[in-house]
């Protein structure tokens, strides 16, 4: 039996109909590791990470996650969920609940930490995002960058073991990328385990040990940051780069 | 041809006709309750992902749609007693409208939790909720805001529709009318008036629809 990181891929297929988005996958996340995976659009990156948390199912091969094998009947996937936040790329706050609601809705109902305790938690976390005086918005009333900052107090007021984060930045106005990327820059600081598919390389290149490059639904190369930035080593990465970098 | 119209005698039928409204209104605010747990309990049935539940909600609610309400009244006023079942004219009308109005219930119901994106469902999941907890916390109170003014719009059919229990002499609203009609033959009279009280429940829930929708656009503007 080979040591298990915290998120174990171990030779993982799934297919939609007939097309195969997730070849072959192995991969290893090690806890406090940061992985940014990166690819053309339609290579499977979000699919990959929606496995983990069970938003998508796998077809065969094994999942492991913080040591339970997903899919498994001894696996309980409902509170497996709560040790691992899920940030998407459309923030997907609840439009009906204040900020501060929002983060504290799942610790109070199903975490049951008390109201207070959870309220007072809240509020901490809203203002480590740097959104102390938002606490009584409604979602409609912040903008896109302070929604997924909203969004990702959310996910730590869970206090999870992973992170995942659905292109973070993709749906927001280039003004706003910054300020969601420094929250999640001090998350991983902290020594979050986290999952992150962007195209954000100056991200990957401050807080990732490891970039993984997808494409057609396999991983096609995988590296440090430098590495992979500098010295892509197959045809397929380099065009990538050449595209995402041009500008 | 207007002084052959007798205000005379309306006025001389108007307890009548209050009694009527009066059955009206409650009969059909009954209804309408019933209309409410017939509609939830087909809706949950019609959203699980087994056919087990799916199916007989589907064909119930087809079978309702596809009928004519005074089919399915006669059904239940002349049928049931074959089988055995004797209820009162009240209680049988009651049920025929909650049954009938149930089927529209659970699709406008249905319509609303459908029309809450895919991403407030994903978001509950991926933070550890349960079904019942994702529905209570987070799907519910965004589908019942959507789900108040059609809601409304259907009170105000069932109303409507409450007019045919008079063919199983239900003392309602229309029964009135009948009976003006044909104890002084005065049709015009009879139903002009009722026309006038089903004019009346028609915009008071009409007014209750503006009043729900400004309080729901107060609520969403919050969002």
């Amino acid at each position: 039996m080979t040591k298990t990181g915290m998120i174990d891929f171990r030779g993982v297929n799934k297919w939609f109909g007939a097309l195969n988005v997730l070849k072959d996958i192995t991969l290893s996340v090690e806890p406090r590791e940061v992985v940014v995976v990166c690819g053309p659009s339609g290579s499977g990156k979000s699919t990959l990470i929606r496995c983990i948390n069970g938003l998508e199912t796998i077809k065969d091969g094994d999942l492991i996650v913080d040591g339970q094998r997903l899919g498994d009947p001894a696996t309980n996937m409902t509170q497996l969920r709560t040790e691992i936040g899920f940030v998407f790329q459309s923030f997907n706050l609840y439009p009906h609940k204040t900020a501060l609601e929002n983060v504290t809705l799942a610790p109070i109902h199903v975490r049951k930490i008390p109201r207070a305790e959870a309220e007072q938690a809240g509020r901490e976390l809203l203002a480590k995002v740097g959104l102390a005086d938002k606490v009584d918005a409604y979602p409609a009333q912040l903008s896109g960058g302070q929604q997924q900052r909203v969004a990702i107090a959310r996910c730590l007021g869970m206090r999870p073991k992973i992170m995942l984060f659905d292109e973070p930045t993709s749906a927001l106005d280039p003004e706003m990328i910054s300020e969601v990327l420094d929250v999640m820059v001090a998350v991983a600081e902290e020594g979050m385990t986290m999952m992150v598919v962007t195209h954000e390389m100056g991200f990957a290149r401050k807080v990732a040990q490891r970039v993984v490059f997808m494409d057609a639904g396999a991983i096609v190369e995988s590296g440090t940051p430098d590495e992979f930035f500098s010295h892509p080593r197959t045809d397929r990465s380099r065009a990538f780069l050449s595209k995402i970098l041009r500008h | 041809m207007l002084e052959n119209f007798s205000f005379r005698t309306i006025v001389e039928y108007l307890p009548l006709f209050g009694q009527g409204l009066i059955t009206t209104v409650w009969l059909s605010a009954l209804s309408f309750v019933g209309a409410l747990a017939v509609g939830i309990v087909l809706c949950a049935m019609n959203l699980q992902r087994g056919w087990l539940f799916r199916a007989p909600a589907k064909a119930y609610i087809d079978a309702v749609r596809a009928t004519p309400l005074l089919a399915q009244l006669y059904f239940l006023y002349f049928g049931l007693p074959r089988l055995g079942f004797v209820l009162p004219e009240l209680v049988v009308g009651i049920l025929a409208l909650s049954l009938n109005s149930g089927a529209y219930v659970a699709e406008i119901i249905r319509a609303g939790i459908l029309s809450i994106p895919r991403g407030q469902v994903e978001a509950s999941v991926a933070s550890g909720m349960t079904y019942v907890q994702r529905m209570r916390l987070v799907i519910l109170p965004q589908a019942f805001k959507v789900t108040i003014p059609p809601l409304l719009g259907q009170a105000i059919v069932l109303v409507k529709d409450s007019a045919l229990l008079s063919l199983i002499s239900v003392a309602e609203l229309t029964r009135a009318g009948q009976l003006l009609a044909s104890d002084r033959f005065m049709p015009a009279e009879g139903f002009l008036t009722i026309a006038a009280f089903y004019l009346l429940l028609y915009y008071c829930l009409k007014g209750l629809a503006a009043l729900s929708s400004r309080w729901l656009g107060t609520a969403g503007a919050r969002t």
